[in-house]
């Protein structure tokens, strides 16, 4: 069958199969950010966001997708010009394997997207469905607080 | 935190990490982040038998099917026997395992292997292999593999290196010192602790991957997730009868190994496809079959008994293992040695002390190589055992360490007498600041006031414990890493590494090695690391080598590679050699000369006297400096329903100079994480017949981020002489403390020794009741 | 993505499509709300999924009596977020659904879809089971059950040709209170518990008391109920409350917990939820 979609800003019209992932879809479509830990929804490694929420690619049908926007970190910066979400993960070593760093990622921002100066628990809470095995999560949520401050002093995009 | 500073320019500076910015961007880094369209599809049969003769296998029914390509089971393989564990030659762990056998020993265990042109086809092909099994009867437990008229897993005659197959006794060791049972006798108080954990498993996010594929010249790559490239090269070579030079292993960034990645699993059975098929052969472990298939923390029971003076200082000191190795014997020996000599050397006031124990088979999965290695089995009865000492004698638990742990300019007997599967290597602690991390860590912690009185709440309970541990940085005699740096001809560097990025930031740590000694800033450094073709040798990441080790050959080939610049520079500036230094990429001489790398690095390619500035160095650790630890643990406990909640864990360590503060933390707070997995939630849990059941991250749950609110290293300023620019390891050394550290805490807090990992709410509820 | 199979993918505009599709596939289709499940099934007989996510069932309505009518398709997120939702009983909804796995999931999984799966873990049947939740579905014909009548019967074969329209629960008048005991904050349930009750005269009025996790799907417990009821709330009740489900209650292993565990944690965990309902009922 064959969707419309816009991935990270990008109209596109493909087929898909009936009973394809998203996570299936938009890795074909090039967004090699988005991958798998488990495959069954249990670990948030293949966060997208989809119409603007995070949702897990491996267990939402490509077919929701239809009409709708996907973003994937591959939207927010590049390594020459990080966003500053980015840019705070490097700073507070909050990339250790990197696995778990895009849909970490995609979850912060969503949280900062509607919460201004979130507070640590609030950040614990928040990262809680995303699975990070090398981290003890500590320097992510030093990340993201760090991002909020920067948001707070008008840097962000 | 970081606690001190340093006077140099790029060590011990929080740097970005050089592969930082492309994972934070998603780049395709890493293993399955390629086209792979026209690829084949590997997948593994698993036998559903815990310990079964495969008396048949058709596969003409798999073969018929559409899309199919190639279906290898232990009736079209050569037998060629060998270990998965990725370690140095000669390998110390038995060769006990083929490619595909006619027997099974563990529900997993590989049966057949299928390519076809997609998954679903493929996994279609499994459920169409008909075997006929003869089962045999299963040993689900240690007791079961020892008890006598047991059949033998191992009773095929063409493995190696068994110590008693017959009796499924993979690997035994027994290293007394002195009489410590005379010792113990004599010892005005006697302590003992005997604790005990269950399967778990390493849960890297990213499941093991390989794709193996044929270059332009025939030769088979094989791009893998692991921590072992070249002993990867050397195992897949032999499995499949190849000459090792038609074998090129590619490490890309690998998303988390702590020791599962250091097995050779998917590699040799998608490079076998690949031979059979001609075709590309791509292979992902699903979770399931990570938990099912893949390897485990060895399971160990652990007992512990210590003699003492009143004084509190210990006498005698003796430690017995029993560890499970499951159906094969991957790190048997080696880790059920390190339980010993990765712990007692902490404690070096008894001159008395026996470690033995005996590694086992059972037809349960196949333990191997987890981040601690043994250690931290060893460290929770020891560390448990001297908190019943401490109560005993009433003194305070920090107190009680400082009367007891190794100091600099000491020694042990055990660093002589237990190496890696054979005798160790005599070694004198150069640096040791583990009375600095016990006294700075009580101090933040709030240890005295927090200790002298339970808080309690309703229902809860809040207590505190602590404990100590130390670990090794690399293998002694054993460890081989190498190094090449080059002058590009702007003035920058190229790295090369066989040292294994996993995550921990040891590309990013070499680079600053490498940058310090010649004068540049870290991006000046570009670093490629880990492909047998390109790199030089390194064993691996494994044993909290990379930085001391791989560490030391970077520095070697930077030394080198500054002189050969020097001598161009000196002609250059017409000035001695010796006078010159190189920072802020240039090099000075006297009177204000100065002459920039690009300066030299454009001579040397193109102008007079052109050659190559480059130098190969490499390093065999002559020591294996250990560094210190001390762990705090808060907890909460809920006397009715038996829940324990983790308040806060500190970590306070010593890893010799920190190059990077913050990898550094990074490293103590993950493997902390880990730590407070095994002891809170991590088991795996098994069916009467022997298989996994828990084989989800729903069930089988690993810490999230609100298990671990307040979790928190710190590291002491220290200075490790035999160290590059300073540095010891920080790897494993974090895992070891949540253990005992969270089961004294409980002690403190509701008065119940959990002596079983993990503390559910379940053996809690149990514990107290049992208490009345 | 588990499930293997899949032909065809349908949106059906409204709850009359989804059916005709539905039979259309005799055994072989099935609904998809938020997906969450379907998606993690290891079925590979589903020929047909029918996609209800915009067949008009997400509202979120307050009755004038103060009951709530709730969408099938509302997402746990909607719910969470919705004013009238947090409106309803003291905030309980919004309480249960905050201790559920973690936003991105909340996202995708549906009130319905909960309903359905009704896995024995699940924290969504505890709570509406308690709260005395009413269901409308149409198998063709518009029908309408309590939810516990509907899970003491085969509802599973029920809803494999039926929707589910609509959760009603109806205007609360006491105290309720949810809680729920699991290994690790984004984990499921190794045991939940939902009570609510009234207070009249210094007495509990009437009580309403569903366990869940047990390991079996969320269930009341009449006896239980009719113990409370009448007596002085209290310490001494909630210990008695504690002694006598630890006494009576039925349990049993999972992978999560073991049955001896369960009967010695659920007592505290009700006498917890009750204590509780007692301060939001005065
Ligand atoms: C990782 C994880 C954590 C979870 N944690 C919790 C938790 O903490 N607490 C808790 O309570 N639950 C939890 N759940 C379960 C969760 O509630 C359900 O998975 C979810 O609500 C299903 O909703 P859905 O809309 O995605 O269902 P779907 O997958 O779309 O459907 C589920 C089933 O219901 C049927 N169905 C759906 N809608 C209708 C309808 N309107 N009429 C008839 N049939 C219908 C479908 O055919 C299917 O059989 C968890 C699940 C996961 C995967
Ligand atoms: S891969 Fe999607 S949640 Fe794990
Ligand atoms: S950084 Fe490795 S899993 Fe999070």
């Amino acid at each position: 069958m064959k969707i419309q979609l816009e991935l990270n800003g990008d109209p596109h019209y493909v087929d898909i199969e009936p009973g394809e992932s998203l996570l299936s879809l938009v890795r074909r479509l090039g967004a090699w950010s988005v991958r798998s830990g488990c495959d069954v929804g249990d670990c948030g490694s293949c966060t997208v966001l989809l119409n603007g929420r995070p949702v897990r690619s491996c267990i939402t049908f490509a077919a929701k997708a239809q009409g709708g926007s996907v973003t994937t970190v591959e939207a927010l910066g590049t390594p020459q010009a990080l966003h500053p979400l980015q840019e705070a993960f490097l700073e507070a070593g909050a990339v250790q394997c990197g696995y778990c760093t895009p849909g970490m990622v995609l979850v912060a921002y969503d949280l900062l997207t509607r919460v201004d100066d979130p507070s640590a628990d609030h950040v614990l809470r928040a990262i809680a469905g995303n699975l990070c095995r090398c981290t003890g999560y500590r320097k992510i949520v030093e990340a993201v607080r760090l991002a909020a401050r920067r948001k707070a002093e008008g840097r962000w995009r | 935190m970081a606690v001190g500073t340093s006077k140099r320019s790029v060590v011990g500076h929080n740097v970005t990490k050089v592969d930082g910015p492309s994972l934070v961007c998603g780049r395709p880094k890493f293993t399955m982040d390629i086209d792979l369209s026209g690829s084949l599809v590997g997948v593994i049969l698993p036998s559903p038998h815990a310990h079964a003769r495969i008396k048949s296998i058709d596969t003409s029914a798999a073969e018929s099917l559409s899309g199919v390509v190639c279906v290898l089971h232990h009736g079209n393989v050569s037998r060629i026997a060998h270990t998965t564990a990725g370690q140095g030659w000669p390998e110390p762990s038995p060769y006990d395992t083929f490619l595909f056998d006619n027997k099974v020993r563990y529900v997993g265990d590989k049966v057949a292997a299928v390519a076809a042109n997609s998954e679903q086809v493929a996994r279609e092909a499994l459920r169409r292999i008909s075997v006929e099994y003869e089962v045999l009867p299963s040993l689900l437990s240690v007791d079961a593999a020892l008890a006598a008229g047991s059949p033998a897993i191992h009773d095929e005659t063409d493995a190696e290196g068994i110590y008693d197959a017959a009796g499924n006794v993979a690997a035994a060791v027994d290293i007394p010192v002195g009489d410590v049972a005379a010792a113990l006798a004599q010892a005005e108080v006697t302590v003992e602790a005997t604790c005990e954990i269950p399967y778990s498993q390493h849960v890297p996010i990213e499941p093991h991957c390989t794709v193996a594929y044929f270059d332009e010249d025939g030769r088979l790559v094989v791009r893998t997730s692991t921590q072992v490239p070249f002993h990867v090269r050397r195992i897949v070579a032999r499995v499949l009868e190849l000459p090792l030079h038609r074998v090129r292993v590619v490490k890309p960034r690998i998303g988390g190994g702590f020791g599962v990645k250091q097995e050779v699993l998917l590699e040799p059975v998608a490079g076998a496809l690949a031979l059979r098929t001609g075709k590309a052969v791509r292979m992902v472990f699903t979770r399931e079959e990570e938990f099912v298939s893949s390897r485990t923390r060895h399971p160990m029971k652990v007992r512990v008994a210590l003699g003492a003076g009143k004084d509190g200082v210990l006498r005698a000191l003796e430690m017995e293992a029993t560890s499970n190795t499951g159906a094969y014997g991957a790190h048997a020996l080696t880790v059920l040695s390190n339980v010993g000599s990765k712990t007692l050397p902490l404690y070096n006031k008894p001159h008395d002390l026996r470690f033995h124990g005996r590694a086992v088979y059972t037809n349960l999965p196949v333990a191997g190589a987890y981040r601690g290695y043994g250690a931290t089995q060893g460290y929770f009865p020891l560390e448990v055992a001297m908190d019943q000492l401490a109560e005993r004698l009433q003194i305070d638990p920090v107190e009680l360490r400082l009367r007891n742990h190794i100091r600099e300019g000491e020694t042990s007997p055990i660093f002589e007498r237990i190496g890696e599967g054979r005798e160790g290597v005599a070694q004198i602690v150069r640096s040791c600041k583990l009375e600095e991390c016990l006294r700075l860590g009580a101090e933040r912690f709030g240890w005295r006031e927090k200790r002298s009185a339970p808080r309690q709440r309703g229902p809860l309970t809040y207590g505190v414990g602590m404990a100590c541990a130390m670990q090794g940085s690399g293998i002694t005699g054993i460890d081989m890493g190498a190094a090449t740096i080059m002058l590009n001809e702007d003035g920058s560097f190229r790295l090369l590494i066989g040292a294994t990025d996993l995550g921990t930031g040891s590309d990013t740590v070499l680079a600053q090695i490498a940058a310090e000694m010649l004068g540049v800033p870290v991006e000046k450094i570009s670093v490629y690391s880990s492909d047998t073709d390109f790199t030089p040798f390194d064993v691996g990441a494994y044993a909290s080598s990379t930085t001391y080790v791989s560490g030391t050959a970077v520095l070697r080939a930077a030394q080198e590679v500054r002189s050969q610049v020097l001598d161009v520079a000196a002609a250059m500036l017409r000035q001695s050699r010796d006078t010159l230094e190189i920072h802020d990429g240039r090099v000075h001489g006297s009177a204000g000369k100065s002459v920039s790398l690009e300066e030299v690095g454009h001579r040397a390619a193109y102008v007079v006297d052109q050659h190559h500035i480059a130098a190969t160095a490499s390093c065999v650790p002559e020591e294996s400096p250990p560094p210190f630890a001390a762990f705090f643990a808060e907890v909460c406990v809920d006397r009715e329903t038996g829940l324990v909640r983790l308040e806060r864990m500190l970590g306070v360590a010593d890893c010799g100079v920190a190059l990077h503060p913050r990898l550094a933390e990074g490293q103590v707070e993950g493997a902390m994480a880990q730590g407070v997995g095994h002891a809170l939630f991590e088991e795996m849990v098994f069916s009467e017949r022997g298989r996994c059941v828990n084989t989800n991250l729903l069930d089988y749950r690993i810490p999230s981020s609100t298990d671990l609110r307040s979790l928190e290293a710190i590291l002491v300023d220290s200075y490790e002489p035999s160290g590059p620019l300073g540095a010891k390891s920080i790897a494993e050394i974090g895992i070891n403390g949540p253990l005992p550290a969270i089961s004294n805490a409980i002690y403190h807090a509701v008065g119940v020794r959990l002596a079983r990992a993990p503390f559910t709410p379940g053996r809690v509820l149990r514990a107290l009741e049992g208490k009345g | 993505m588990r499930l293997q199979g899949v032909v065809r993918y349908h949106r059906a505009r409204d709850t009359e499509e989804a059916l005709s599709l539905l039979a259309g596939y005799e055994g072989r289709g099935a609904l998809l709300a938020g997906g969450v499940d379907v998606a993690r099934s290891p079925r590979r007989d589903v020929e047909g999924l029918i996609d209800i996510a915009g067949a008009g069932l997400s509202h979120v309505k307050l009755t004038e009596r103060g009951g709530l009518l709730l969408g099938a398709t509302v997402t746990l997120t909607e719910l969470v977020e919705s004013r009238v939702a947090a409106q309803y009983c003291g905030g309980v909804l919004v309480e249960t659904l905050s201790l559920f796995s973690a936003a991105p999931l909340r996202n995708m999984a549906t009130l319905g879809g909960a309903v359905v799966s009704a896995h024995p873990w699940a924290d969504v049947p505890t709570l509406l089971v308690a709260l005395g939740a009413e269901l409308r579905w149409t198998d063709g014909m518009e029908r309408k059950g309590s939810l516990e009548g509907v899970y003491a019967g085969a509802f599973r074969e029920l809803f494999r040709n039926a929707v589910l329209t609509e959760v009603r629960l109806p205007p609360c008048d006491g105290g309720f209170a949810f809680y729920k005991l699991r290994r690790s904050a984004a984990d499921v349930a190794m045991l939940n518990a939902a009570c609510g009750l009234g207070v009249a005269q210094g007495r509990i009025a009437w009580a309403r008391i569903a366990l869940g996790a047990t390991p079996t799907r969320g269930r009341r417990l009449p006896w239980l109920e009719e113990l409370v009821q009448g007596e002085v709330p209290g310490a001494e009740l909630w210990e008695e409350v504690a002694a006598q489900v630890r006494a009576k209650l039925d349990t049993g292993d999972d992978r999560r917990a073991t049955g001896e565990w369960r009967r010695k944690a659920a007592g505290p965990l009700v006498a917890r939820a009750l204590a509780q309902a007692v301060e939001r009922a005065r």
